[in-house]
């Protein structure tokens, strides 16, 4: 059995924005969401990259405290976009609680922020203090916790997945909700990614030189993808969801149909957990092509992951040109957002559905000198006023991890 | 004890005007979890971390008057 997929609603909350209108603004008049990094009392004064993509704007959340209670800030993130796409999509508390919907969501480790405080209790010399780590921290901090604090938000009973592999924690959401729906399994996946406000990550990239460091006094200049002044990845925050349904049933009930998902692959390096492999990214890119039965000329428009690390971009660039040429136009949307980590996929194919919907391309931010250590590609210096019928989504994980969505205009859908 | 109580249900778990006879799960919807975290609190107010044992028999608590209680005997038990 084979199915097809749509995308029947989304929300995302980054740093340029909340909800398509600001989100559309902001690419559109090359607003970054980059800021100074917020001082943490602990790492920052360690830290070498001082810059954030921050969601700085105030969430007006409406949960209870029996929602709130096993909570941590990733989890308000994702129930926040959840509960958008859920209201959006129209369905009713009876399909949602069918067992036919299920969720595949993510975070990178769940919440840090519960975690440091877990770990700040071991210092305590308080027998008392020690012994109050209980359930509620762990359900707090646990690795599934977006996906479990969603399901028990509104009452889902279908098949959990919470997939955790850094970078392509949510575009693996998404092409394993994808795959639940083509093969039967389910009918709906309410599926994303989530990342909250976190040192700890940017401590570990920072060690790793794979920082940005050198425009901790101008943050909207960094991170530049394929620039040649580029120096580096810049970490950020948000949450990003998408409800995939079966397309039959979602063109019955007469949902809105955003784009379809007509492929998605993953792979492994097979190798080293660090370097980005020419090899393994290339063949993620040929098999999604495969699996959406597409030749590469159909392909318009890629959301490269181009986090900016002197490497990554490199490497990309030429998977890119082996699989397409230099026909589809490259953006790295990162350059926007920061490296949201376990929301990146998500919300740069929500980014991309916004773009699709509004006919339009956003260009790469602070791409000012492409580096000629890249290759040839059709990147977008400024905004373009075109329209993508197919559109590749990629994203690349520590751990070797590779992914491609690639995904339909709504309007194509038939 | 018991204005420590109302008060730590009325501004950490929210309860709406508690009742001291209240179903505490059924009138405030207080669950497992709710339970474990105000164990946590009474520690803190008593000072002293509870035994296995004393954790496992709170679980009984049905009311405010049933926590009260529980208090009482624990500290009498300690007061021994």
């Amino acid at each position: 059995m084979k199915r097809r997929v749509v995308i029947t609603a989304c929300s995302a909350i980054t740093p340029i924005g909340y909800g398509q209108q600001s989100i559309v603004e902001s690419l559109r008049l090359g607003r970054s969401g980059i800021k100074p990094l917020r001082d943490d009392g602990l790492l920052t004064g360690h830290i070498h990259s001082r810059v954030f993509g921050t969601v700085d704007y105030p969430i007006d959340y409406a949960f209870n405290r029996s929602q709130r209670k096993t909570m941590g800030p990733v989890a308000y993130y994702a129930c926040q976009v959840a509960k958008d796409v859920l209201e959006a999509s129209g369905l009713s508390k009876e399909s949602i609680a069918s067992g036919r919907l299920g969720v595949a969501f993510g975070s990178t480790h769940g919440s840090p922020t519960v975690q440091r405080d877990i770990y700040q209790t071991f210092f305590q010399s308080l027998e008392t203090e020690f012994s109050s780590i209980g359930a509620v921290d762990y359900l707090r901090s646990m690795v599934h916790t977006t996906a479990v604090n969603i399901t028990r938000m509104f009452g889902i009973t279908g098949r959990v997945i919470a997939s955790s592999t850094a970078c392509t924690t949510s575009s693996q959401a998404i092409g394993f909700g994808y795959e639940m729906i083509k093969f039967g399994v389910q009918d709906a996946m309410l599926c994303g990614g989530a990342d909250e406000y976190d040192t700890t990550t940017v401590a570990v990239f920072d060690n790793l030189l794979a920082c940005s460091v050198g425009y901790n006094d101008c943050p909207s200049r960094t991170p530049r993808p394929f620039d040649k002044k580029r120096d580096g990845l810049v970490v950020g925050e948000g949450g990003a969801a998408v409800l995939l349904e079966e397309y039959e049933s979602a063109k019955q009930r007469g949902a809105a149909i955003l784009g379809e998902v007509i492929g998605f692959a993953c792979n492994n390096n097979g190798g080293d957990l660090i370097l980005p492999n020419l090899d393994g990214i290339t063949s993620t890119l040929r098999l999604a092509l495969d699996d959406a039965n597409i030749e590469a000329k159909e392909v318009d428009y890629i959301s490269a992951h181009a986090t900016a690390t002197k490497m990554g971009d490199i490497i990309e660039s030429q998977a890119i040109e082996a699989v397409y040429g230099q026909s589809p136009y490259v953006t790295g949307l990162k350059s926007y957002t920061g490296h949201t980590m376990g929301t990146c996929g998500a919300m740069e194919l929500i980014m991309t559905l916004y773009m699709m919907a509004e006919d339009f391309l956003a260009p790469t931010l602070n791409l000012q000198e492409i580096d000629p250590r890249c290759a040839r590609l059709n990147y977008t210096p400024e905004v373009i006023e075109a329209s993508t019928r197919i559109a590749a989504i990629q994203n690349f994980a520590f751990g070797g991890v590779n992914t491609c969505l690639l995904i339909k205009n709504g309007n194509e859908v038939v | 004890m018991q204005e420590k109580i109302l008060t730590i249900l009325v501004q950490d778990f929210e309860f709406q005007e508690p009742g001291l006879d209240d179903n505490l799960r059924d009138d405030h919807g207080f669950d497992s979890i709710d339970a474990i975290e105000l164990l946590g609190k009474i520690e803190r107010i008593l000072g002293f971390s509870l035994t296995r044992e004393e954790k496992e028999k709170a679980m009984e608590i049905r009311t405010i008057n049933d926590i009260l209680d529980y208090l009482e005997r624990i500290q009498q038990g300690r007061a021994q």
